[in-house]
C-alpha cells in the first residue's frame, strides 16, 4: 500500500520531475510470471500462430486475465527490426494465450512477452524461425546472425 | 502513444549514444568499428548494477558510464599510434574480443529463487528495472530523451568551446594541430574516453529498455551502423548522426514493406552520400551557412 | 635567442642536414637561402620537432629543446608557417586564430575565458592580428573558402597569433605577386622591430635581399656560407652552388 501511492506519485510527477523517477528506490520482491511459448507456421512463410502459456512463478498457478502483447526484435540487430506488437488473445483454457506475429524476415527474434493489467513484467523468449521450424535458442546450439 | 511507437522511439534514442560516440571520434578522425564494446560493456555493467546489485538506475547508469569510459581509455593508449585502416581493424578486433569474453562471462547471483546475472551465450536476461519500480515504457522513453537532451546540449557546448575546435583540428590536420601547441595524445584519448562513456550510457539505457541482452546485440552490425549514421547525417554538428538513425530506423519502420531490404538500401545510401556529400548531409560548409543566416537574420533585427 | 649546435639529420643513407650550427638573435632577420633540396625545410621541421634529430643539439633561450615534442616547444615560443598551405578549411579565420594561442602565457588566462570563446584580453589579440594581416572582413569565413593570398596571409597570421619570440616563415612569399610582396616585406619588417627573432627560407631573392639583416647559405645539407646580403652575394661558394644546381637542371 505504501508503494502504491508512492508509484502513483512517482507517475505523476513524471514529466515534470523527470529525475525524481530516474533516482527511484532499488528493486523489491514482487509476484513474477514464467512463460512457456511455442509457435508454428501458419498461412504465408512468415506468419505464425504463437501460443503462450503463463504461470505465476511462485505457485505455478496458470496465469488468467492478463493483458498479454507479444514485440519482437532481432537480436542481431539491435533497434532496427522491431516488430509492432501483437495482443494475444486467452484461449477457454485458463492461462492459454495465443497470437498471431507476422516477422520481417527468418532468423533468431527475442520475442517480448509484455504483461499488464494484474502483473506487470516482460519476460523475453529467444526462439529461432526457420520456414516451417520453431525452435527456443539454448547455448551452445550454434547460433546464427540473421537471415538475409 | 501506442507501445509501438513508445518502442520505436525509444530505439532511435538509444541508438543515438552509440552514434554520437562514433560522431565523436569521426571528429577526431578516427574511423572506429568497435564502439558496439562499450555499448556492451555499459549495458551489462548497468545491468548487473541495478539487477544483482540493487542499485538505482542513475547509479547503474552511471556506472554503465564509467566502465565504458575507463575501458576506452585502456584501449585508446595503444591504439594512439595507429591510424586510418589500421586503427579501424584495432577497434574492429577489440569489439570481437569484447563480445567473445562476454560469451565466456557467466556471473550469477540468487534472487528470489531466480538466479539472475550474465550466463554467456544465453544472455543477461530479467535486467527488470523498469518493472520492478513501475516505470512505463512512456516514461523510460522520456528518462532516454531527457538524457539525450543533456547530451546534445553538452555537445552543442563543446563545439563552441576550445575543446570541440581542437577535436576538430586533430580530426582535420593532426601534425598541424601539434604545431599549434596542442598535445594531440592527451586529446584523442579524452575523446575516446567521452565516447566510451556514451556509448556506456546508450548500452545502460538499452539493458533496461529490453530487459533483456546477449553478446550477438554487440555485433559488428552495430559498429557499422553507428558509424554510418554519422557519416550520413553529417559531421558539421551532433543534429547530423541522430539525423542518421532518424532516417535508418524511422524510414524503414515507417514503409515496412522496406524492412527486409534495409541492408541493401542502407548500403547503398552511405555509398551514394560518400560520393556525392563525403561528409554527410548536414556536414560544416552547410552547417557554417546556416549559422551565419542566423546570425545575420538576428543582427537586422536588432 | 636560437642554437643550432652540429644539426644533422640523416634519412637513410641522404644527408639532409649535416652538421649545421645557426643562430638567430632576438629583432634579427636569418635569411636561410640555397638550392632545392638543400635541406632548409628540413631545418624547419627539425627546429619545431616534426623529426628526431640524428644528432646535434637544439638550444632556444638557454634551453636543451631538442627532445621536447612539437607542442611543448610551440609554447616555448615557436610558430612556423609552411611552404604549402596548411590551414584547418572546416574552422574559421577566426577559429584558426584562436585556436593557436597556446603560448605559455596565453595558456594562464582565466580558464573559462580560454575554453568558451576567448574574451578579454585574448579577444582583442585576434581582433588586432586580424587588422595586421588584412583578414577582419574575413573573420567568419570558413578558412577553406578563402582565395590563395588570403590563405597566406592567415597562415602568417596565425604563427603570430601564438605570440611566438621565434617565428619560422617557410617560403612565404611563393605564388604571390609584387603587391604582395610587398606587403609581406612591410609585415616582416614591423615584426622585427618589435623584437621577434624570424628565420626566413625563401626563394625570392629580392625579398631575402632586402629584408634579411644575416643570410646563411646551405647546399647539400652543409652551411657554405654566412654573412650580410652584399657578402654572401659576392661569395664563389654560393654562385658555384647556385649555377652548379641551374646546369645539373
Amino acid at each position: 500500500m505504501k508503494y502504491q501511492s508512492k508509484a502513483t506519485a512517482v507517475r505523476w510527477l513524471m514529466p515534470v520531475l523527470l529525475p525524481a523517477v530516474f533516482l527511484a528506490h532499488p528493486a523489491f520482491a514482487q509476484v513474477r510470471a514464467k512463460a512457456d511459448v511455442t509457435c508454428r507456421q501458419a498461412g504465408g512463410p512468415l506468419e505464425y500462430d504463437c501460443i503462450v502459456k503463463l504461470i505465476n512463478a511462485r505457485s505455478s498457478e496458470p496465469l488468467s486475465g492478463v493483458s498479454l502483447t507479444i514485440g519482437a526484435d532481432m537480436p542481431s540487430m539491435p533497434g532496427v527490426h522491431h516488430l509492432r506488437p501483437a495482443v494475444a488473445i486467452e484461449d477457454q483454457e485458463r492461462g492459454t494465450y495465443r497470437a498471431k506475429l507476422v516477422l520481417d524476415m527468418h532468423g533468431d527474434w527475442a520475442l517480448q512477452l509484455n504483461l499488464s493489467g494484474p502483473l506487470r513484467d516482460r519476460i523475453v523468449k529467444v526462439l529461432r524461425f526457420e520456414g516451417g521450424e520453431v525452435g527456443e535458442v539454448k547455448a551452445g546450439q550454434g547460433r546464427k546472425a540473421h537471415g538475409h | 502513444m501506442d507501445e509501438y511507437l513508445v518502442g520505436v522511439l525509444s530505439n532511435v534514442g538509444v541508438i543515438s549514444f552509440v552514434a554520437l560516440s562514433a560522431y565523436l571520434l569521426l571528429l577526431t578522425g578516427e574511423i572506429t568499428f568497435g564502439q558496439q564494446a562499450f555499448f556492451a560493456i555499459g549495458a551489462y555493467a548497468a545491468g548487473i548494477a541495478t539487477a544483482m546489485w540493487g542499485w538505482t538506475l542513475a547509479a547503474g547508469l552511471g556506472f554503465g558510464a564509467l566502465a565504458g569510459a575507463l575501458s576506452a581509455t585502456i584501449v585508446g593508449v595503444p591504439t594512439l599510434r595507429l591510424h586510418g585502416l589500421y586503427f579501424a581493424i584495432a577497434t574492429l578486433a577489440f569489439a570481437e574480443m569484447v563480445r567473445i569474453l562476454f560469451e565466456m562471462f557467466r556471473y550469477q547471483i540468487e534472487i528470489d529463487g531466480e538466479w539472475v546475472g550474465p550466463n554467456g551465450a544465453d544472455g543477461f536476461r530479467d535486467i527488470r528495472y523498469i518493472f520492478e519500480n513501475d516505470i512505463s515504457g512512456m516514461e523510460f522513453m522520456l528518462i532516454i530523451y531527457g538524457l539525450l537532451t543533456v547530451i546534445l546540449a553538452g555537445f552543442m557546448l563543446l563545439e563552441r568551446s576550445r575543446l570541440g575546435v581542437i577535436f576538430r583540428m586533430i580530426g582535420e590536420d593532426e601534425v598541424l594541430a601539434g604545431l599549434q601547441g596542442v598535445s594531440v595524445a592527451r586529446y584523442r584519448i579524452l575523446a575516446a574516453a567521452i565516447a566510451g562513456a556514451l556509448a556506456g550510457i546508450g548500452g545502460g539505457l538499452y539493458a533496461h529498455l529490453t530487459t533483456y541482452i546477449e553478446p550477438r546485440i554487440f555485433d559488428v552490425m552495430l559498429g557499422v551502423h553507428s558509424l554510418a549514421y554519422g557519416l550520413i547525417g553529417g559531421l558539421g554538428t551532433a543534429l547530423g548522426p541522430i539525423l542518421g538513425v532518424l532516417i535508418d530506423i524511422g524510414l524503414l519502420e515507417s514503409i515496412r514493406a522496406l524492412s527486409g531490404y534495409r541492408m541493401i538500401i542502407f548500403g547503398g545510401l552511405v555509398a551514394l552520400l560518400l560520393i556525392v556529400r563525403p561528409r554527410g548531409l548536414l556536414d560544416e560548409r552547410l552547417v557554417h551557412r546556416i549559422g551565419v543566416a542566423l546570425r545575420g537574420g538576428r543582427k537586422m533585427r536588432v | 635567442m636560437l642554437e643550432l649546435h652540429r644539426l644533422t639529420k640523416h634519412f637513410g643513407g641522404v644527408r639532409a642536414v649535416d652538421g649545421v650550427d645557426l643562430i638567430v638573435n632576438p629583432g634579427e632577420v636569418l635569411g636561410l637561402i640555397g638550392p632545392n633540396g638543400s635541406g632548409k625545410s628540413t631545418t624547419v621541421n627539425l627546429i619545431c620537432g616534426l623529426f628526431p634529430l640524428t644528432s646535434g643539439l637544439i638550444m632556444f633561450k638557454g634551453e636543451d629543446i631538442s627532445a621536447l615534442p612539437p607542442h611543448e616547444r610551440v609554447t616555448r615560443g615557436i610558430a612556423r608557417t609552411f611552404q604549402n598551405i596548411r590551414l584547418f578549411g572546416q574552422l574559421t579565420v577566426w577559429q584558426n586564430l584562436w585556436v593557436a594561442q597556446n603560448s605559455a602565457e596565453q595558456r594562464r588566462q582565466n580558464p573559462v575565458r580560454r575554453w568558451f570563446g576567448g574574451g578579454g584580453s585574448a579577444r582583442e589579440d585576434i581582433g588586432r592580428t586580424l587588422e595586421f594581416f588584412d583578414l577582419a572582413h574575413k573573420r567568419d569565413e570558413l578558412a577553406g573558402n578563402l582565395a590563395f593570398g588570403e590563405q597566406r596571409r592567415l597562415e602568417f597570421a596565425r604563427a603570430f597569433a601564438a605570440k611566438p619570440v621565434l617565428l619560422l616563415l617557410d617560403e612565404p612569399a611563393a605564388g604571390m605577386n609584387a603587391e604582395e610582396i610587398d606587403q609581406l616585406d612591410a609585415r616582416i619588417r614591423t615584426l622585427r622591430d618589435t623584437g621577434m627573432a624570424i628565420l626566413l627560407i625563401e626563394h625570392h631573392v629580392e625579398l631575402v635581399m632586402s629584408v634579411a639583416d644575416r643570410i646563411a647559405v646551405l647546399n647539400f645539407g652543409q652551411k657554405i656560407a654566412e654573412g650580410s646580403p652584399a657578402e654572401v652575394q659576392n661569395n664563389p661558394l654560393v654562385r658555384e652552388a647556385y649555377l652548379g644546381t641551374a646546369t645539373a637542371a
